[in-house]
């Protein structure tokens, strides 16, 4: 047993201080800082599916892959067979033997005529890559499949030495590793910076100052899991959990082609905010969305819930050719399916077999039989819902469970506008689209290059998903609901582990898998195998408890760290990979704005309904589109911004600046970049200026007589923390400069009082509203404030 | 601000403007631990970020300056001179040459496919001879410095998808825009500005078409390398100018509280991207003076606008924007792209185009002179041209007088100019009823490679791994068009 441990102990060490240096190599685009590091006399020993396999995948498989059409003298490395069969007075590789290797004699000869990959490849092997092949060859050439097409089996949680830090199984996998490392976890953050986190986390929104001292007083034991209960309860928690997956499902108010027609879909936004606050299982929530309308004896949410399908553009543009977006319309919900819930870019087979992964062109239309069944026409109503589609109940979703049914939709009429260009019937503002199956399925058949009008119509193609990921069983319907079926069944290799991912990716801002959207061969292997393995297999252990999952993260240790780190730390692990320290990430557009409007009291709370359109530029949509922007007035202004008024072809620029997604296509990650334009926006935009002065009469009423003490509240409320020492002056000399300055010029501080709607109080004297407002405005741009820490 | 500040605002704007998708933390590290990292080869000892390998090759041209015309200029009444075609006025063009297939469904559906010459006339312009509709005499005044490629082709058949490729390389939205990959392989030539700029400006000519933030956007590339848009209303930039009541001085003291509370922050928790916010706002103050000064043209001399025109004193006109366009090329911005709308006349098109001509043509011949005369043209590409063609049968009803054209991807027509065009050039011919281009066809993937090269950058090796693919913005096509090079 001893013995065993320190094999394991041994192997995680050096495998993962490979990758860290590998990665921070790759950053760097540079080898001197790898050499400057202290690295083992001894190599590593190497691991197929981390060290080898990416190099075959990147290097070779364009040639030597998956695609039979491109595929040169009859070898394939990606496949077992091919690579060991018998080729009579050669071999490709003879384990042991790199000098035998046919292999690695090609990617280390000096003749360009035998030289693999041939000189014109733009990407050629470097010679650590060399060096891993030869000695993964001597090392007797061990092969195993791709770890993401194998079912994920439960690992034991290793042993630890800090056993004392161990909140749950989590944090003996982070841990194991970072004593590996000769690290261990930091200290769990104070508790001020514990609640602005979680609170930011789970409902996208800071904890007021009130929040955080009740937190702070309550000294029984559990209190921490007491906040999350009141987390996890609240209403914001559905609407901030829904950004992500409104990212993924391509959500918006518009069509997103050409003249970006409107559409309404905003009671399927409202069935996600509410199947997440009522926790809604995982395996639920696939099946009603991909299906809901197929299930035995469905009810009105469920069909709702199918909109989800819906969500992809549609094309209305005069002169569009139906056939060719009808395609393109199914194919979206494949490709959206396959990135969601399979982490795969199954995409790239439309048009050929996969370069890199085992899904052949014939299967992506398997798939494509799945999705192909809706009674849709090809080009949109311009303006309105296209067919299918169904009145949404005036009283839903508070509607009595007689009403809880499914509506069959009509079928779509048909009607030729514009000389020759057909057009299907609208839906208006009180219907929501929905799928529908047809009787009688369209045949499907596969498309050369993926044209709408090159079927290859030799072969009629039937539902069935890839033969790598495994089968339908044999009891399920083979049609859209056994997919949405075999998507959470056990069998299926891929979701559990995608999901758990993504929360991770929420909560630490890269997922244990960097890339979420591809767990394909050409993604990156996860950084914590096990834990990765272990989190999938608990989530089906638990029957999908979205929140339970939720919760075992937030509650472990990993989670509740300081985020501030050592200088030795942050050299070896600038990104966090190893989670050594808390998570550190800068909020969201969308939280960054809602955080101001609840900071200075703007914030109005209200659930779902008819989007809203809040402050924008003017021109921003009449400078570049036939489309008039209408900003609303009043409480509309306020509304959290997962409510604003989505036009896919030119989105909100205040969320986009900070790197919303678009919604033209499923995006389940955005890296999170620092713009000057960022700055711009917090410093200058209307809403940001109208919150810094209403904070500012926030923190007179409020915040005591004595400019200390007004500071301070200030300070709080904003950052959940008191200024410290060597802060306070620098605020109260500010504060003194902005009085000066605005009392000399009060017609100044009467203007920048007058940004925004809301009325300012005139009861109060406008040159020192005018200094808090700059302070608050100061406070509102610091990196702290616009960071979960 | 003192040197020590200084110099580390040197450090933060490189990070700013980082070269790797992994981002600011590890390049802060990088330059923390290896300052030589940021070493730059002779070539481009200026640039701030772009890619250490870049460019590949000794470039012809620094800037390019892309004159976008959006809607789909006619080949026919522009540059395509077909003058056989005026005796088969009215004539059904044969389904032979014009197959139904690709025919738009606003057209497709009508009984009669009458062929329609073009009403204007053409001369041969400069030295060279090259034949110009009458409807662009400045341009014929500068015909020996541009070279028109009559022999361009897409695939795509409506607008959206059309510019898309045109833009990113792929109908489908998701990829970066050209001037995403310029600015992210190349970097910035100026720290106080973008490397990519986009401007709008809107047609005289009905029916303009919309136009999508995805078309200078960064697609998969990380955010910091999407064109920033010069607005044509409000503020030149979004959110650039203070609120009412905050005047500089007061932004000052407000950005040195920020500065220096994200300093402790710092010296706290030793998060490099606090370093790289620090820059970052200063980086939004210098852009604060610098930019409204560069949309300052009262200081502009009189004959700049009798070369330019007096539409260059409208913000928001081509005519403004083609000025606007020469300053940013001084001032070092890399990829600049002007969007001009309304060029899709499907009806009515004799009226139309002329007034998109007269919106367009006096500037863009004043853009080349006024580079030329400053000695900027041979390193400036200028390019012309939309998104596809227009069909060679009327759309809708055919006068003498009056015809409409509808969209034609097979053949359309674009010209380029300077750093590194040969000028006076007239490059591919279409067939006789201007439907298919049959000789040195040039496919959107082959301009892109072409744009590339010319830059420094060889268009098979610019690459970005996302979703596990190493995409590039001509995707697996793509032929330098080599005929065309100076």
């Amino acid at each position: 047993m001893i013995r065993q441990f320190k094999q394991t102990h041994l192997e995680t060490r050096v495998r993962l201080s490979a990758r860290v240096l590998f990665a921070v190599g790759l950053a760097l685009g540079c080898s001197n800082l790898c050499a400057a590091e202290p690295n083992d006399a001894v190599l590593p020993p190497v691991d197929f599916n981390r060290d080898i396999l990416p190099i075959l995948s990147d290097r070779c498989f364009h040639c030597h892959g998956p695609d039979e059409s491109n595929r040169e003298s009859d070898l394939r490395l990606d496949d077992h067979e091919s690579v060991f069969a018998d080729r009579g007075d050669y071999e490709i590789i003879a384990p042991h033997r790199p000098d035998k290797s046919e292999l690695y004699r090609r990617i280390t000869s000096d003749d360009p005529d035998e030289r693999m990959p041939p000189k014109s490849e733009p990407r050629q092997l470097n010679a650590q890559e060399s060096a891993a092949i030869k000695q993964w060859i001597e090392s007797g050439a061990e092969w195993t499949g791709h770890w993401a097409f194998t079912r994920p089996v439960r690992p034991q949680a290793p042993p630890v030495h800090a056993r004392e830090r161990v909140r749950n199984p989590i944090d003996q996998f982070i841990l194991a590793e970072l004593e590996n490392q000769g690290f261990t976890l930091s200290a769990d953050a104070d508790r001020r910076t514990l609640i602005r986190r979680v609170t930011l986390d789970l409902t996208g929104l800071p904890p007021t100052p009130v929040e955080v001292e009740n937190f702070l007083a309550d000294r029984r034991p559990g209190a921490y899991e007491r906040l999350i209960d009141r987390l996890f309860a609240s209403h914001r928690y559905g609407e901030h959990m829904a950004v992500p997956w409104l990212d993924a499902a391509r959500y918006a108010d518009t069509d997103g082609y050409q003249n970006d027609r409107l559409r309404y879909m905003w009671a399927w936004r409202d069935w996600v905010i509410d199947a997440l606050n009522r926790n809604l299982p995982f395996d639920q929530f696939t099946v009603e969305q991909l299906a809901g309308d197929m299930l035995p004896d469905a009810t009105l949410f469920q069909q709702i819930a199918t909109g989800f399908c819906r969500n992809h553009r549609i094309n209305s543009e005069a002169g569009s050719i139906p056939a060719e977006w009808h395609v393109e319309y199914v194919v979206d919900r494949v490709d959206t399916v396959g990135t969601i819930w399979l982490g795969l870019t199954i995409g790239c087979a439309r048009c050929h077999d996969h370069k890199y992964d085992p899904v052949s062109q014939k299967e992506y239309y398997n798939l494509f039989a799945f999705f192909n069944n809706v009674p849709e026409w090809g080009l949109g109503p311009n303006n309105g819902n296209s067919p299918p589609f169904i009145n949404v109940p005036k009283n839903w979703p508070l509607i009595p469970a007689a009403q809880n049914k499914l509506i069959p939709p009509k079928p779509y009429k048909l009607s030729t506008t514009q000389g020759a260009v057909v057009r299907p019937n609208p839906g208006g503002p009180n219907t929501v689209m929905v799928m529908q199956e047809l009787a009688k399925p369209r045949p499907t058949y596969r498309l050369n290059r993926g044209q709408y009008n090159s079927p290859d119509k030799s072969e009629v193609l039937h539902p069935a998903v890839p033969n790598s990921l495994g089968e339908l069983p044999a009891d399920f319907p083979h049609n859209r609901l056994g997919l949405a079926q075999w998507l959470t069944d056990p069998s299926n290799p891929l979701t559990a582990r995608v999901v758990v991912n993504r929360y991770w990716q929420q909560f630490f801002g890269i997922g244990l898998v960097r890339t979420s959207e591809n767990f394909g061969i050409q993604g990156e292997a996860p950084s914590h195998p096990e834990l990765l393995d272990w989190m999938a297999t608990e989530f089906q252990r638990i029957g999908w408890d979205v929140k339970a999952m939720q919760r075992l993260i937030v509650t472990s240790t990993t989670y509740r760290q300081d985020s501030s780190a050592s200088a030795k730390l942050v050299r070896r692990d600038p990104e966090n990979r190893l989670l050594g320290r808390g998570p550190r990430v800068r909020l969201s557009g969308n939280a960054i704005r809602d955080q101001a409007l609840a900071l200075s009291g703007l914030l109005v709370e209200e659930i779902g309904g008819v989007p809203v359109r809040p402050y924008m530029p003017p021109g921003i949509w009449t400078s570049i589109s036939n489309a008039k922007y209408k900003q609303d007035h009043g409480p509309n202004l306020y509304r959290r911004s997962l409510y604003t008024y989505w036009r896919r072809t030119i989105p909100p620029p205040t969320l986009l600046t900070f790197n919303a997604a678009e919604r033209e296509i499923c995006v389940v990650r955005k890296d999170l970049t620092s713009t000057p334009l960022q700055a711009l926006t917090l410093m200058n935009n209307i809403v940001f200026v109208e919150a810094s002065r209403k904070l500012a009469e926030r923190t007179i009423f409020e915040g005591g007589k004595t400019a200390e003490s007004r500071l301070n509240f200030m300070f709080r409320t904003v950052s959940g923390r008191s200024p410290g020492e060597s802060e306070l002056p620098t605020l109260m000399n500010a504060l003194q400069s902005f009085h000066d300055r605005y009392r000399e010029n009060p017609n100044d501080a009467r203007q920048l009082l007058a940004v925004g709607e809301s009325p300012w109080n005139g009861n109060l004297a406008a040159p020192e509203v005018a200094a808090y407002a700059m302070l608050a405005s100061a406070l509102m741009n610091l990196d702290e404030v616009i960071t979960k820490e | 601000m003192n040197l020590n500040l200084e110099q580390k605002l040197q450090i933060n704007r490189r990070q700013l403007f980082g070269r790797t998708s992994t981002g600011i933390g590890t390049l802060a590290l990088a330059s923390l631990l290896n300052p030589d990292l940021f070493a730059r080869n002779e070539r481009q000892r200026n640039a701030i970020g772009g890619l250490e390998d870049l460019p590949h090759f000794t470039p012809k041209a620094k800037r390019v300056i892309y004159l976008f015309q959006s809607g789909g200029p006619s080949q026919l009444d522009l540059y395509d001179y077909k003058p056989k075609l005026q005796k088969r006025f009215g004539e059904e063009v044969p389904k032979s040459v014009y197959p139904d297939e690709r025919k738009t469904t606003m057209s497709s559906g009508q009984d009669k496919f009458a062929t329609a010459p073009s009403l204007f006339k053409f001369h041969p312009r400069g030295n060279c001879g090259t034949y110009l509709s009458e409807v662009l005499p400045n341009l014929g005044d500068v015909a020996d410095e541009i070279c028109v490629v009559r022999s361009m082709y897409t695939e795509a058949i409506n607008h959206d998808p059309a510019i898309t490729l045109f833009q990113t390389g792929a109908q489908i939205p998701g990829r970066p825009s050209i001037g995403a990959w310029m600015s992210y392989g190349l970097g910035s030539e100026n720290g106080n500005l973008p490397a990519f700029v986009a401007m709008s400006s809107n047609g005289s000519g009905k029916g303009g078409q919309p136009l999508y933030d995805r078309l200078w956007g960064s697609g998969f590339l990380p955010a910091q390398y999407q064109g920033v848009k010069f607005r044509n209303q409000g503020d030149p930039v979004l959110d650039i100018s203070n609120p009412k009541g905050v005047d500089n001085e007061t932004r000052r003291r407000m950005l040195d509280v920020v500065r220096e509370l994200n300093q402790l922050k710092h010296a706290e928790s030793r998060d490099p991207a606090i370093e790289a916010r620090i820059a970052q706002y200063e980086l939004a103050y210098r852009m604060q003076t610098s930019v409204p000064d560069l949309v300052d043209i009262s200081s502009e001399p009189e004959h700049t606008f009798k070369m330019y025109g007096n539409d260059a004193k409208k913000p928001g006109s081509y005519a403004y924007n083609c000025l606007i366009a020469r300053k940013l090329a001084e001032s070092g911005v890399r990829f600049i792209q002007l969007f001009h709308r309304g060029w899709d006349q499907h009806g009515n098109l004799p009226k139309q185009l002329r007034a998109q001509a007269r919106d367009t043509d006096q500037a863009s011949a004043a853009l080349i002179r006024d580079l030329k005369q400053r000695g900027m043209l041979d390193e400036t590409l200028i390019v012309w041209g939309g998104e596809f063609g227009r069909t060679v049968y009327s759309q809708g009803g055919l006068t003498k007088e009056n015809y409409g054209r509808d969209h034609h991807p097979s053949c359309m027509s674009i010209w380029l100019a300077g750093g590194g065009i040969k000028g006076g050039l007239s490059y591919g011919e279409t067939d006789d009823y201007s439907v298919n281009a049959v000789v040195d066809r040039v496919h959107v993937h082959d301009l892109q490679a072409t744009i590339l090269h010319l830059m420094g950058i060889d268009h098979e090796r610019l690459t970005y791994k996302y979703q596990g693919r190493h995409f590039r913005l001509t995707d697996v096509h793509g032929n330098v068009v080599q005929p065309i090079l100076a």
